[in-house]
């Protein structure tokens, strides 16, 4: 019953085939990613591909929240143009993503009652245009809290011009300011900026971020201190699909530069798993095709990979760490309430596929040290119960 | 040259034909469908086909494993539309092939024919992307309620022909012994080059307890009908019907009469039988249960034996689930769920399968019906409920030809670089 004059084409599949012919129309390096185009290095190209998932994050959410999914007033100001409509399933990903991190990060920031307000620092790699700080000073938690960013300088400045330029992101109360002035721009682009608080004839950072390719930290050495650091704080390091896209021993050793310095320290990460399947072995292939590899994804294939991970990091006497899926967490963390409201947006037909595709992403978390942990053990045992929706 | 076969040479290219084209197509579409009972009848051979979701070059590809129209004859259980980038291009190459050989092409309704699931998961979108207007889309969506409900296959052989397609080119000797195909093969699963993968014996242990195997004359009613004195199938047709469906089963349904009283058209309600036959999926439980869906059911393996019984069934086959292997048989064999978009949204890895079902050479099995026939007997079925448990039809013999994902950046067609999102 074949139909022969429909030509085969899975035939022309791994044989050898001209390199020509392949990706008509298009310039070599866009078929293959590795080839140093020109006036451009393989590694910086490689370097800018990554760049360009914050992009795809920064549309995600601003989809998300344009249909009620989470509620984000400065989404909008990172993504040019009117943004993209994600699918229902990229949605809640989205969602569960950021509320994932939402209920860590909020246990991480919650004092107990009658206790002195204890300040924290929060350490948010690869930060992209991540707008948490913005949300967290919106919700009026940025009080006792010091929030650091890090990413690549054009990266920074980018975000440090989105920023300043917009009113409502640059709206400060009388005792802050931003650093450094902005009546006089640095002449140079690869510097920290953010915003300081006066108290007590004292100034504070509040809020910095750090111009500074991640691979380059652990060769940083203590002459070259990193502005605004406090290594005696709590302090929080997220990672959101970040330390994924280093080497392995590179990554490693990031989190270790912290972990050497710090002795109450948390780490969140936020990645992709389950390479060995057929889901995951697409998900190779296509990023690949993007020119993105993730050296995470060989070296820590499942959960339990992921906890070895921090527990050989440290995190683990006068400590702990714990990791759950991301279809688990929105099985277990979000309340019936809140699901059904999400459910209620656009409905979800693609069960099977939200399934496969939230089982391949992993939130990780682990902790050292005394304080401000206290509501992190036992999470994935025990879902937060008093969760609130972030409004 | 005729105007449609232009148009099917042009979008078989997977180029968009003109809007007053589609227009016309439509048009066409819908007095043909008009004609069509809620639940159309089939008679084998015929290639069943689950979900394709606009992945246009995967559906060519399935015509190349397949064979192409109208060689072979297709029943295409919904679902065209949405996710991939050719919505558009593969629902009007189907429908040109529906207008152009009717009797050889069957389209039933998905969940995502309906205008509300369209807007939402991309049909929508392409329409206004590929027309400037949702003139197209509007069209479309007159012709998705046309569509009918469900399919009644009659007359699928109980045993393997052996497959037309030859193994490999090379070896003769192993095209040969498929002259003489074991009779007692029950489910053979084919590559896309038509190499056998695996093959599985009819199980010795003939389901049918009660003792009323195909001997039995009694049979006076068409499977699928429920108008049967006796059960155990017709003479010559042991097998018992197929009946294909989106879906699957709804509460509210207990004999395939029962759909035929629907008023399909409509855009798919949020609830109720129609909607159920659209929406629901089967469940490793008991009786029935909430669908994570929001629309639709669960249903276990007692209700889809309880129903197939009623109904003389053999095989409810249903499309609508992402299944890994392409197809998944459950509940000792009582349904089945064909998937044929390979790397469904090119990004979940999976293979597609379509399923083969023979015509049966006894050339008794075959009984005509007409469509629409509603009420031919209710009567007496509970008496005959405690008899019916006894028996459950063998099912027909299914060849599955599973397939994988074509590449894109070829045959000549336009493509876009697909581009799966993930969360980075």
């Amino acid at each position: 019953m074949a139909a022969p004059h429909i030509p085969n084409l899975l035939c022309l599949r791994g044989g050898p085939r001209s390199r020509g012919g392949r990706g008509r129309g298009r310039g070599p390096s866009a078929a293959d990613p590795d080839h140093e185009a020109p006036g451009g290095s393989a590694r910086n190209r490689k370097d800018l591909n990554i760049q360009s998932t914050d992009t795809d994050a920064a549309v995600s959410r601003l989809s998300a929240v344009s249909l009620g999914y989470l509620h984000d007033p400065y989404a909008s100001f990172f993504v040019s143009g009117t943004g993209t409509r994600r699918l229902p399933i990229i949605n809640r990903g989205t969602y569960t993503r950021t509320t994932a991190l939402d209920i860590l990060i909020n246990a991480f920031l919650t004092h107990n009652k009658g206790d002195q307000p204890q300040t924290k620092q929060i350490i948010s790699l690869g930060a992209g245009t991540d707008t948490r700080y913005f949300r967290l000073r919106s919700q009026d938690k940025h009080h006792n809290l010091i929030y650091h960013e890090f990413d690549f300088p054009t990266v920074s400045e980018t975000k440090r011009r989105t920023v300043l330029g917009n009113p409502l992101l640059s709206k400060l109360n009388q005792n802050e300011a931003v650093f450094p002035d902005p009546r006089n721009p640095p002449p140079d682009q690869a510097v920290e900026w953010g915003f300081m608080q006066s108290k007590d004839a004292l100034s504070e950072i509040t809020y910095c971020c750090h111009p500074l390719d991640l691979r380059q930290l652990p060769q940083s050495q203590a002459s070259q201190p990193i502005r605004g650091l406090r290594t005696d704080l709590p302090t929080l390091i997220i990672s959101e699909c970040c330390l994924c896209y280093l080497e392995v021993d590179i990554s490693r050793d990031v989190v270790k530069w912290f972990a050497d310095r710090f002795p109450s320290l948390g780490i969140i990460l936020y990645e992709p798993i389950g390479v060995d399947d057929s889901f995951g072995q697409m998900m190779v292939a296509n990023l690949a095709a993007r020119g993105i590899t993730m050296p995470s994804l060989q070296a820590y294939k499942t959960l339990s990979d992921q906890t070895n991970r921090l527990e050989q990091l440290g995190f683990k006497d006068d400590g702990g760490q714990e990791a759950d899926t991301v279809e688990r967490i929105w099985e277990q963390w979000i309340p019936a309430s809140e699901k059904e409201r999400v459910d209620g947006l656009e409905g979800l037909d693609e069960v099977e596929e939200w399934q496969m595709l939230a089982r391949h992403y992993a939130v990780v978390w682990g902790w050292r040290g005394k304080v401000g942990w206290h509501g992190w053990g036992g999470l994935r045992k025990t879902p937060p119960a008093a969760y609130t929706c972030i409004k | 040259m005729s105007d449609l076969d232009r148009a099917i040479a042009q979008l078989r290219a997977c180029r968009p034909i003109p809007e007053a084209q589609v227009r016309e197509l439509c048009h066409k579409a819908r007095e043909l469908l008009i004609e069509e009972g809620n639940v159309v009848t089939v008679t084998a051979p015929v290639t069943i086909c689950g979900d394709i979701h606009g992945q246009f070059h995967d559906l060519m590809e399935l015509f190349r494993v397949g064979g192409d129209v109208p060689d072979t004859n297709y029943l295409f259980m919904g679902d065209f539309v949405d996710r991939g980038f050719y919505s558009l291009e593969s629902f009007l190459l189907l429908l040109c092939l529906k207008v152009r050989y009717p009797d050889r092409m069957t389209l039933i309704r998905g969940n995502h024919e309906s205008r509300q699931i369209t807007t939402v998961y991309g049909f929508y979108d392409e329409c206004l992307r590929k027309y400037g207007s949702a003139n197209v889309w509007r069209y479309c969506c007159e012709v998705f309620d046309y569509l009918a409900l469900g399919a009644i296959v009659l007359g699928a052989s109980s045993t393997l022909e052996p497959s037309k397609q030859k193994v490999t080119a090379s070896s003769n000797s192993l095209t040969s012994t498929q002259e003489f195909l074991d009779p007692d093969i029950e489910i053979e699963v084919l590559s896309s080059d038509g190499g056998i993968v695996k093959r599985f014996p009819r199980q010795k242990t003939v389901k049918t307890v009660g003792g009323a195997k195909s001997s039995s004359p009694a049979k006076t009613g068409a499977p699928g009908t429920g108008a049967s004195g006796s059960s155990g199938g017709s003479v010559g047709n042991p097998g018992g019907a197929v009946l294909c469906v989106h879906g699957g089963l709804s509460p509210l349904i207990d004999t395939v009469d029962k759909i035929r009283l629907l008023d399909r058209k409509q855009e798919v309600p949020h609830e109720g039988a129609m909607c159920d036959l659209l929406w629901s999926d089967p469940d490793e439980i008991d009786g029935w249960g909430l669908s994570p869906r929001g629309a639709g059911f669960l249903f276990g393996a007692d209700i889809v034996k309880v129903f197939n019984h009623a109904n003389d069934l053999s095989l409810i086959a249903r499309a609508h689930q992402l299944v890994m292997e392409g197809f998944k048989e459950m509940f000792d064999a009582s349904i089945v769920t064909v998937w044929s978009a390979p790397n469904y949204c090119y990004r979940c890895g999976n293979v597609a399968a379509i399923l083969e079902l023979g015509e049966d050479g006894s050339g008794e099995g075959i009984i005509s019906r007409s469509n629409g026939e509603v009420n031919r007997s209710d009567g007496g079925m509970a008496g005959l409920l405690k008899e019916k448990e006894k028996v459950l039809l063998s099912g027909p013999a299914r060849r599955y030809r599973v397939f994988q994902a074509a590449p894109q950046d070829s045959r000549g067609m336009p493509a876009k670089k697909p581009v799966a999102d993930y969360f980075l």
